[in-house]
């Protein structure tokens, strides 16, 4: 009786399935954007401190200076591509 | 185009007394790019030092000084005056000290007055601060000193007290703090500190002079009116002044400072006891009219000579780009980078071509790039000729590729266009209502890899040129080697898998290990590459995986476009979808709020996904150009050409 029940529960329509699984999709790409999304920015956090006292120091510097704060802007970007090859 | 500016290598030779006329003549041209002369211990050479400085410089410079404090006292920017009409410089040379000594006399009067003003009215006001908790007693000043047996009690106090002993006291309530002055025998001070303390009294000394507090404050306040008065009248006398002199100050800045300039030139000369000698650079095109100048100046007796330089150790030139109009605004972009060297290539006219693509790829809207258009046209009124009308330059470039690529992406504002898009669609669908294609995603990105190879593979030919210029064929053999290692990993990645977009070569025969011929001649080139590479260092084998990373970086241009995107479906859906339709169709009162706050997100959200796609598109642009373009070939640090004498916009000869 008990395992009747269970089982019943446990199918569920093709629907639910589908659904399922998008949601599933939908947060893997969420990990993927929000991962990337804080590496870089821990990655920017320092170089754009850094970088700040340098300009400060010596306006010249500021080309090379942004160059190097958008460097790690890679990571997420490539968070980006992953999400966007997952949801659609 | 491609190249700087060719330079000629001058050397200028003459006796000491045509040292002026010289220095007059090539300021005159302004096409000398003077390389100073510098004294370095161990290179000394006999009798050879730096020149000492016209004999009118210090004089000079005293009066420069005292124009430059009237600017600075004025608050004059001589940059930002427009010249109104131009002085001749004799007109100027005659009566500059008279007028400098005038205007000066009138300023440092005005402003020593006002000084004097001012501390007064500070006296008054400490004064006044003083007397203030005063006000409340009517007791004399006189009448709180010169007591033998009294103890006398003044300042602020928390709250009124009770005092057991003979006393005399005033309290005066006041929200500031309460004031007391208290008069007690001496012999009973004893008892009364105690209490005064508990009730948290803070003395304040009786101000000096005589008289009753209120008659006193009215007769400081009334003197502080007056004098507030006067300086009113100053100030208002100094803003005519300014107003009247600013374009005397700025012409005579600018006239003080060419005379400046060319009195202290002599300090990078290297001089002898009887001649004086003098390196620099001129544009090749102006060698002529410089020569032909110099020895109409001197009668011919300064000696010009151009140096040959030294293939092996050339002296670095001085760089002034040379590029068609078109792309001359995106100098400012090299110059944020660094220059670039006399010896390379000048990537100028390159960056100003697919800058503008790439931003007009990532920010692919009809709807943002007419705004972005529209912003860098009306702006051009509004901001000073230079670096920022530049920048405007280029945004308008970026603009027009914006709308260009929004026509072929089929896009305003998020809304498709009432075409089918020519690329590749980039349209999200939102909320299950659009039908249709999807964006094609995988396509885009590939589209994306595709201009990151063909963008690499030029920055590697440049880079091939740059090195085989300087060390024949076989400087170049490595740069040629990358982008045979990159065909070749492409080649062997297309036999072995099929990609849309790209060519499939998956089809051929396969002869050994599952690899394909087309997948062994890529094998072959990816070989051969290496061993490229590795000839010149095996250390630079550490840069290989940057083959794939810098690839890959390219997929940046959809990625960031595809999210600029979804931000304007979402603006459109909240806005339109969600809060002005339905509300429209279900009219009531209600509903007004809702409209108008639909069209409020509208306007904003668009606002904000314009800003972020013109500093997300400018940047990401500029990060390829900077990182995954230039560091394939450019080396830059080239030293700005800095021809010696000033650009005349209030004086004339």
């Amino acid at each position: 009786m008990v395992d009747a029940v269970t089982a019943t529960q446990v199918v569920m329509s093709v629907e639910a399935v589908e659904a399922s699984q998008l949601g599933m999709k939908a947060l893997a790409a969420s990990i993927a954007i929000v991962g990337t999304g804080l590496a870089s920015a821990w990655a920017e956090l320092s170089i754009g401190s850094a970088a700040v006292g340098a300009v400060a120091e010596n306006k010249d510097l500021f080309g090379s200076v942004l160059v190097l704060t958008i460097i790690p802007e890679t990571i997420v970007i490539f968070g980006l591509v992953v999400g966007l090859l997952l949801i659609l | 185009m491609f190249r700087p500016e060719p330079m000629t290598h001058l050397l200028i030779v003459a006796s000491r007394e045509r040292m002026e006329t010289v220095i007059r003549e090539l300021y005159s041209h302004r096409v000398f790019h003077i390389r100073d002369y510098v004294e370095k211990e161990g290179e000394k050479m006999e009798g050879v030092s730096i020149g000492p400085p016209l004999g009118s410089a210090s004089e000079v410079s005293a009066k420069l000084v005292r124009v430059r404090t009237m600017e600075s006292t004025f608050g004059i920017h001589p940059g930002e005056i427009t010249p109104a009409t131009r002085k001749r410089v004799l007109e100027l040379r005659e009566t500059i000290d008279r007028d400098i000594a005038a205007v000066g006399n009138e300023t440092d009067a005005l402003m020593s007055r006002r000084a004097s003003i001012e501390a007064t009215m500070r006296d008054l006001e400490q004064q006044v601060r003083e007397l203030a908790p005063f006000a409340g007693a009517p007791v004399d000043f006189d009448s709180y000193r010169g007591y033998e047996t009294l103890a006398v009690y003044t300042g602020r106090i928390g709250r009124d007290v009770e005092i057991p002993v003979p006393h005399e006291k005033i309290f005066t309530p006041s929200p500031q703090g309460n004031f007391i002055a208290l008069f007690v025998p001496l012999e009973h001070k004893a008892a009364v500190d105690p209490i005064l303390q508990e009730a948290r009294f803070v003395p304040i000394p009786v101000p000096k002079g005589a008289g009753l507090p209120e008659a006193l404050l009215a007769e400081n306040q009334g003197k502080l009116a007056t004098l507030k008065e006067e300086m009113g009248q100053i100030d208002q006398r100094i803003a005519a002044l300014k107003e009247q002199q600013a374009q005397f100050l700025a012409t005579c800045d600018e006239y003080l400072k060419s005379d400046l300039e060319q009195a202290e030139a002599p300090l990078r000369f290297a001089t002898t006891d009887q001649a004086f000698l003098v390196e620099g650079w001129v544009p090749v095109k102006e060698v002529e009219r410089v020569k032909a100048g110099l020895s109409l100046a001197t009668e011919g007796k300064a000696l010009v000579t151009e140096v040959q330089e030294d293939p092996h150790h050339p002296v670095p030139a001085p760089v002034e780009y040379d590029n068609p109009v078109f792309a001359r605004p995106t100098q400012l972009l090299m110059d944020t980078y660094a220059r670039p060297r006399y010896d390379e290539l000048d990537p100028t006219l390159l960056v100003a071509i697919i800058f503008p693509i790439f931003f007009g790829l990532i920010l692919g809207d009809v709807g943002y790039g007419l705004i972005l258009l529209a912003a860098s046209l009306g702006l051009r009124k509004i901001i000073p000729a230079g670096e920022g009308q530049a920048l405007l330059k280029v945004m308008r470039n970026g603009a027009i590729a914006s709308i260009f690529f929004g026509l072929l992406f089929s896009e305003f504002f998020g809304f498709k266009l009432p075409w089918e898009p020519v690329l590749y669609s980039r349209h999200l669908s939102m909320g299950g209502e659009e039908a249709g294609h999807g964006p094609m995603v995988i396509e885009l990105l590939v589209l994306s890899i595709w201009i990151g190879i063909l963008h690499i593979t030029l920055g590697r030919i440049l880079g091939a040129i740059n090195h085989g210029r300087h060390h024949g064929i076989r400087g170049a053999i490595p740069q040629l080697g990358w982008i045979a290692s990159m065909w070749g990993l492409l080649i062997l990645i297309w036999s072995i898998v099929a990609i849309p977009v790209m060519p499939d070569l998956t089809g051929a025969p396969v002869v050994v290990a599952g690899l394909t011929i087309t997948g062994f001649v890529g094998l072959a080139l990816l070989i051969l590459g290496v061993v490229a590479i590795a000839s010149e260092s095996a250390l630079e084998l550490t840069e290989f995986p940057t083959i794939i990373s810098h690839t890959m970086s390219y997929a940046r241009i959809v990625a960031i476009g595809l999210s600029s995107v979804a931000i304007a479906v979402v603006i459109n859906f909240v806005s339109i979808g969600m809060l002005i339709e339905p509300n429209i169709e279900n009219f009531s009162v209600g509903s007004i709020f809702f409209i108008l706050l639909g069209i409020v997100v509208f306007l904003a959200g668009h606002l904000l996904n314009t800003a972020l796609g013109l500093v997300g598109g400018a940047l990401q642009s500029l990060r390829l150009q900077y990182v995954e373009f230039f560091t394939k070939f450019y080396k830059g640090g080239g030293e700005k050409f800095n021809p010696f004498g000033t650009i005349r916009r209030f004086t004339e000869d």
